[in-house]
């Protein structure tokens, strides 16, 4: 069956059997192609695709997917999603009212030019790489291509879909100097192929890399941390746990009796906004035909509303943001979609560390207490200078005090990946009296 | 699940392009996962992956597609795409022309389950699961309890261009309680979460009962806990989990993934002492019911067990196809890959240091302060560096030889190689324990371990 057979099949089945149904579908293809001494040593081309279903019966609500289309798999899949429903000793679910949707097209153009230009592309990225004298190895050197298209319905009457995509250059690599190792892991994406610089993208991804060579141990103690925007992007989709419906609705959320309070610096304003036109995590409408629209999270400081799917917004008699979240594998979700700090006046860097990379933030931050204990690098300032790089050291702190504590935020926003999906725009960041453990 | 006529005809196509070698891999994945909060149910949910990925290697070029669609249109049309993709090289004729003489093998059963998931109904689990609960309840300080249990039903096919016809059944299950402890000006957390290459016996294995207590005892010590110290320090490392260092520092650092290319520091040295001589260090693919295990891996190798150190000398690498290919090491059968969107890279199985002869309470003897980091979170490295990280979920101070009050917060940072060679002593009590590693070929069950092991300094990320 197609998809599109597969949905009505679905749809069919669950009005005759009575139950609520939400059908998502989503197929993406992708291109990847990585080069390796001037050759094209890695070429991947797939499509991959499923089918979720979202049941409920009498309030209960059961889940199923199948990436099998045959009538057998989809009956396995209701049924499934049927006796998962009625595990639920009771509940208060349902699948919302649902309208025609639409098909909207936000990649257009985007990935449009022949396969043989996007081969000079991974091969040019690997190959500027390489002049640098102090590159040791390329672990990868990649360029790389998805195309999704989501497709959703429902018992209800929803009825729309909308295709996205992105293109995407990712270095991956080790730099030496004297005895000095430093590896640098690096992406940039783009909704648009034209747009991506192979050159001068290879060469800012050295640049950030090898500015550490040579780094110095830090002695453990208390400094001003200077981050720059790529690892405080990081710290902010942790911190989105605590902003999260889903969360505050399981009281995970340590913030869920703080709406209307001051619960950060009244110098940080974030913004979610799902309709920014050149923004990686923009969408029409979530995935349950809820139209995208901008929520302000926290102004000035103070709480301002959390993210909410029909479920959260329901059981927490708060407004529906329009941020549910659900790939066809998955259950209903949160999730943010491009999230945007408010730049500040600027910050000028007199004496401390600009953390300009922390790593492990799955296993050491806690988004539940919001302690984070992190594995940095940096670079160390005396006197307004940059004396040298820094490493072997971890800061720690707890996120709801560093983002209290947050004294200047920079003049200007940077787009960064956040490593979770999310699309995160943010100004570096000044914070006082950070721990820093090293030597 | 496909005749053998359909893959022999995939394979040859596939080759029609000048390529040495192809592979095709075919799966069918049932997953199920019910996840109770607070003994109700808040999500359960089923899925069926299925799909194929087709390989190719042009000497040491891979070439890689895959496809939900596996009729025999769509088989065709997939090899004819990829021997397109690539580009050059004319028409060959492949050795697969005569026909392939498939060498079939199949699974003994060594990690079979005794209790097949359609053995009792979904009912059971729960109940099942609402023990768990149960026995998290331990204080009033346990806020909220979070039981999940995860069952798969993995079917694979793997067949290539070397005549090798291998099919394999992977079925595994995995309880995680996580038990979340709260007072009036904190909030914290304990996790449990047992798996074996097992069926609904599991349970017996691990009592529920008794992994919701291990969880909220955790979760309790946490809550009483202070903050870490900052600063170098010896410490004493818990078994079981707490392998997830080396697997970390050291594990990732032997894939010939990384070696190949050079990208990893301990890449040609083989023959070298590596680590201290209490370490030697196995990677285990043949545990019985190991939650890292299975009877082939994922390129249709049998597993083994692989020596990688022994007393601190580099035996072996963990060696997939390519990665045999490029550097000329025998294969070990570590070929593996999450499903049917990634081609196989080396990676680890079950991963683990051997016991030594230390008793354990001699490990803290010594130490005047330092830190025992008895349970383990996750953590992360950077193969090319060694550079690792990994979080602490239960740690305790030591003082004059003495485990002390309990700390938090406390991230072990360092370099793998430098690390290794601090360690000073290894006692007796090997465990094991599950994870998910992710990495190149995805994300994929694997077991770390050691015995209690004393290292004489590490960097130890806490209050300043």
């Amino acid at each position: 069956m197609t998809f599109e057979e597969a949905k009505q099949f679905l749809l069919k089945r669950a009005n005759e059997l009575e139950v609520d149904a939400e059908i998502l579908a989503d197929e993406t293809r992708e291109l990847t192609l990585g080069a390796f001494e001037g050759r094209l040593a890695e070429t991947t081309q797939a499509t991959r695709g499923g089918i979720g279903l979202r049941v409920v019966v009498g309030g209960k609500t059961g889940y199923a997917s199948t990436e099998e289309r045959s009538e057998e798999a989809l009956e396995w899949a209701l049924r499934e999603a049927k006796e998962n429903a009625e595990l639920q000793s009771g509940g208060d679910g349902f699948i919302p009212a649902g309208r025609a949707l639409g098909r909207k097209d936000l990649l257009s153009e985007g990935l449009s030019a022949p396969v043989e230009q996007k081969r000079e592309t991974a091969l040019e990225l690997e190959k500027t790489f390489r002049q640098d004298e102090r590159l040791k190895q390329v672990s990868l050197a990649r360029y790389s291509e998805r195309e999704t298209s989501v497709s959703l319905a429902s018992t209800k009457g929803a009825d729309g879909g909308y295709r996205t995509g992105s293109a995407m250059l990712l270095g991956w690599f080790v730099t030496q100097q004297g005895e000095s190792l430093k590896e640098g892991i690096d992406y940039r994406a783009t909704r648009e192929y034209h747009s991506l610089e192979p050159g001068r993208t290879a060469l800012e991804m050295l640049e950030r890399t090898t500015r550490h060579l040579g780094a110095k141990p830090l002695a453990t103690g208390k400094y001003t941390a200077y981050f720059e925007p790529r690892p405080f992007a990081q710290l902010l989709s942790v911190f989105m746990y605590m902003l999260n419906g889903k969360s505050v609705r399981e009281g995970k959320s340590r913030l869920k009796d703080k709406l209307g309070t001051k619960i950060v610096s009244e110098q940080m304003t974030l913004v979610d906004d799902p309709t920014l036109p050149s923004g990686l995590g923009s969408r029409p409408f979530d995935s349950e035909g809820t139209p995208a629209a901008p929520v302000t999270l926290i102004e000035n400081g103070v709480l301002k509303s959390f993210l909410h799917n029909s479920e959260t917004a329901k059981a927490l008699s708060q407004p529906n943001t329009g941020h549910a979240s659900r790939s066809y594998k998955s259950t209903l979700g949160v999730s943010p979609s491009n999230l945007r700090l408010s730049p500040g006046d600027g910050v000028s860097k007199t004496s401390g560390v600009i953390v300009t990379d922390v790593m492990g933030v799955h296993a050491g931050a806690n988004p539940i207490s919001g302690d984070i204990s992190l594995q940095a690098l940096g670079l160390l300032v005396e006197d307004g200078e940059i004396v040298h790089p820094v490493d072997d050291f971890a800061l720690s702190g707890n996120l709801l005090d560093l983002f209290a504590r947050i004294s200047n935020l920079g003049s200007e926003l940077f787009w960064e990946p956040s490593g979770t999906g999310t699309h995160v725009g943010t100004p570096e960041i000044e914070i006082p009296d950070v721990s820093f453990g090293g030597s | 699940m496909l005749p053998s006529t359909l893959v022999e005809n995939v394979l040859h196509r596939a080759r029609r392009g000048g390529a040495d070698f192809a592979e095709l891999y075919v799966e069918r994945w049932r997953r199920r996962q019910l996840r109770v909060i607070d003994r109700e149910v808040n999500e359960a949910t089923s899925g069926i992956e299925f799909g194929a990925g087709l390989r190719l290697f042009y000497g040491t070029d891979v070439v890689y597609a895959y496809t939900n669609d596996l009729n025999e249109a769509a088989l065709t049309e997939l090899a004819d795409t990829l021997a397109r993709l690539r580009g050059e090289g004319g028409e060959v004729d492949a050795s697969g022309a005569g026909g392939l003489d498939f060498r079939k093998a199949t699974p003994t059963g060594l990690h079979a389950p005794e209790l097949d998931f359609n053995m009792h109904p979904k009912r059971y689990r729960l109940e099942r699961l609402r023990e768990a609960d149960e026995g998290a309840r331990i204080a009033p300080e346990i806020q909220q309890v979070e039981a999940r249990f995860i069952e798969w039903e993995q079917d694979v096919l793997v067949a290539n261009s070397e005549a090798t016809w291998t099919e394999d059944r992977r079925v595994r299950s995995r309880l995680v309680v996580q038990a979340i402890a709260q007072n009036d000006s904190d909030v914290q957390t304990g996790m449990y979460g047992p798996g074996l290459s097992r069926g609904l016996e599991l349970f017996d294995h691990y009592p529920p009962k008794e992994a919701g207590r291990h969880a909220a005892d955790q979760a309790l010590t946490n809550l009483r806990a202070k903050k870490a110290p900052a600063g170098t320090m010896p410490v004493v490392i818990g078994n079981a989990f707490g392998g997830v260092i080396f697997h970390e520092a050291l594990g990732h650092l032997l894939e010939t993934t990384t070696v190949a290319k050079g990208a990893s520091v301990l890449s040609d040295k083989i023959g070298e002492k590596v680590a201290s001589d209490a370490v030697t260090y196995v990677d285990d693919g043949t545990t019985p019911h190991g939650w890292g295990s299975s009877e082939f891996d994922d390129e249709g190798a049998p597993t083994e067990r692989t020596v990688l150190i022994d007393k601190g000398v580099l035996k072996s690498y963990m060696v997939d196809k390519l990665g045999a290919l490029k550097t000329g090491y025998r294969p070990t059968g570590s070929g593996r890959r999450q499903d049917y969107t990634f081609a196989p890279t080396s990676r680890m199985r079950n991963t683990f240091i051997t016991p030594g002869d230390t008793p354990k309470d001699d490990l803290f003897g010594g130490i005047e302060f330092g830190l025992y980091a008895k349970s383990l979170g996750g953590g992360q490295v950077k193969p090319g560096t060694g550079e690792y990280n990994f979080a602490v979920r239960e740690g305790y101070i030591i003082r004059n030889g003495k485990v002390e009050e309990p700390v938090r917060g406390a991230m072990l940072v360092g370099k793998g190689p430098k690390s290794i060679q601090k360690i000073e002593a290894v006692s007796s009590d090997l465990e094991t324990s599950p994870g998910m590693c992710g990495s190149i070929s995805g994300s994929l069950p694997v077991e770390v371990g050691q015995p209690h092991l004393l290292v004489s300094e590490l960097i130890v990320g806490g209050e300043a």
